[in-house]
């Protein structure tokens, strides 16, 4: 079964919102199903096909090929399967998530992962302001940059970035350490296409946070790629 | 049945149902790896007072463990789920937790799931974390030399314990080098364990004692010195007498490792001492599980 894909034929002037694209939801839908979807609650609201081509046949594994910074909600609140982005994301990109994995090639805008559970996201680009705000549990993984507020109010859950960005004075260095269990997360890794697997080394900054929310939650930045 | 002049009796080995599980042992090196098992399968040489028996299986490379770091693969048995659980919890706590490096993870897969982790982490006095990756739950409790990992469950499967063969031979230093022969061929046999110090027990029993409040006391037939005092199992000639016990996850393991360790005794030859292979059991009363010698020596011969 080849993976479900959704071709973004053009750029949208303004933003979609792709909340209704998961695993979860689209699990037992006809590509006729998948393509009368509509992209919003409004009562003229746009379906799937007035901006995506849908092709393939695995709704478990959803592909997004061209995808632009238009493109709000991929991965909201799913609890399995897979979603690859190929491009860029918008904002609230795996907000809610419960389970799964999310992998894009592209960077990302503001919110990545917010309220977060479970699952993981990597990204293989640079990610916007406020990643992993709220952020309950689960993993994220920026290999490129990542803006300002990173981890506001997480609770739990793990960050992990290539580079230290500007941190909140709520985040408290916790000194280098050889973490065991980055082991066993980058073997899970090694399955997956992702530029964290160009990564040598399980050595890394740790930064405890959100201490406003009840910090437990992790930023790990390694020491190098 | 006479094998390169070693008789083999016509017995059988009787043995048990029990509970079983293997853990994945993991550290820097094997050397902290063997540490930690060593600790964790000392004193679990018989359930009669240890509550388990457990043994060392076989070493793995890096590349066999889940983190990609040396270990060593370890069973451990009991009679019953309630028992194997308390006591896997113990020795996690006490020998593997407090191992340095050490980490642990569930060696078999089972619909049956027990703790491995699920109370350790608690250790972490609200600083322990857990990850879920691929599914599987592991737990990353903060300690004094970085973090000790740990997968949160194991599976548990049924499986079998008290298989055994007796070593009859002239002199003591000779049935210890058979018996030593035997457990070197046998630790290459996957998916059992010789609970015993160094695989050999010396100090067989039968059930039942003079003693009411004893269940299990000496094997007065097969004990050399009392051979005039007793109805005693050994002819003149013999002067001592080992016990090698195995527990195994199948009928088919056990029955693998006596042949292995039958075989590699037999391979000796009598100039090494050895004069007769026996078997412990209880007139088949008290397992199910009946080795009996002759057949599974015949598999190999066939």
């Amino acid at each position: 079964m080849s993976a479900l894909t959704f071709t973004l034929k053009n750029s949208p002037i303004s933003k979609l919102d792709c909340r209704q694209l998961t695993p979860n939801l689209l699990a037992n839908l006809t590509i006729t199903e998948i393509e009368n979807i509509p992209l919003s609650s409004q009562k003229n609201a746009p379906k799937v096909a007035d901006f995506f081509e849908v092709s393939g046949s695995d709704t478990q594994t959803v592909h997004f090929k061209n995808a632009t910074a238009q493109l709000n909600f991929i991965g909201h609140q799913m609890t399995k399967g897979t979603i690859v982005v190929n491009g860029d994301c918008g904002d609230f990109l795996g907000a809610n998530m419960q389970g799964g994995t999310i992998i894009v090639k592209g960077n990302v805008k503001d919110r990545l992962g917010d309220q977060m559970r479970r699952g993981l996201i990597l990204v293989d680009g640079n990610a916007a302001d406020y990643c992993a705000s709220r952020m309950i549990a689960g993993t994220i993984g920026i290999y490129g940059t990542a803006g300002t507020h990173v981890g506001f109010a997480m609770k739990r859950g793990t960050i992990l970035l290539t580079q230290t960005p500007k941190l909140l004075a709520t985040m408290q260095d916790c000194g280098t350490h050889t973490l065991p269990f980055l082991a066993l997360l980058f073997r899970a890794f090694t399955t997956l296409p992702t530029r964290f697997n160009n990564i040598q080394t399980h050595r890394v900054q740790r930064y405890a946070g959100d201490l406003a929310s009840n910090g437990r939650g992790e930023i790990l930045v390694f020491s190098s790629r | 049945m006479l094998i390169n002049g070693i008789q083999i009796d016509d017995t059988f080995a009787e043995a048990f149902n029990m509970r079983g599980t293997r853990i994945i042992i993991t550290a820097q090196n094997l050397k902290w790896a063997y540490h930690a098992a060593n600790a964790m399968t000392g004193f679990a040489t018989s359930v009669i007072g240890c509550g388990v028996e457990a043994g060392i299986e076989r070493e793995l490379s890096a590349n066999e463990t889940p983190d990609n770091r040396p270990g060593v693969s370890v069973l451990m048995f009991a009679m019953g789920s309630k028992v194997l659980m308390q006591q896997l919890e113990t020795r996690m706590g006490q020998c593997i937790l407090t191992c340095p490096t050490a980490a642990a993870f569930a060696g078999i897969t089972s619909e049956d799931n027990i703790s491995l982790g699920k109370h350790l982490p608690y250790f972490g006095d609200g600083y322990q974390t857990s990850k879920l990756i691929h599914g599987i739950r592991y737990w990353r409790i903060p300690v004094m030399d970085g973090e000790f990992l740990t997968q949160e469950t194991t599976g548990m499967v049924r499986a079998i314990g008290g298989g055994n063969f007796l070593i009859l031979a002239t002199s003591q230093p000779a049935a210890l080098a058979a018996a030593e022969t035997a457990v070197e061929a046998m630790k290459q046999v996957p998916n059992i364990i010789m609970p015993f110090p160094g695989g050999v027990v010396r100090s067989g029993s039968k059930v039942g004692s003079k003693y009411p409040k004893m269940f299990a006391s000496t094997n007065d037939a097969f004990c050399p010195t009392l051979k005039g005092l007793v109805q005693t199992e050994l002819s003149d000639d013999i002067e001592s007498v080992m016990e090698i016990v195995i527990d195994g996850l199948t009928f088919e393991d056990i029955a693998n490792a006596m042949r292995v360790g039958i075989q590699a005794i037999c391979d000796l030859g009598a100039d090494c001492g050895v004069k007769r292979i026996s078997a412990g059991n209880y007139g088949g009363k008290l397992g199910p599980h009946l080795f009996k010698l002759h057949d599974i020596l015949s598999i190999q011969t066939s």
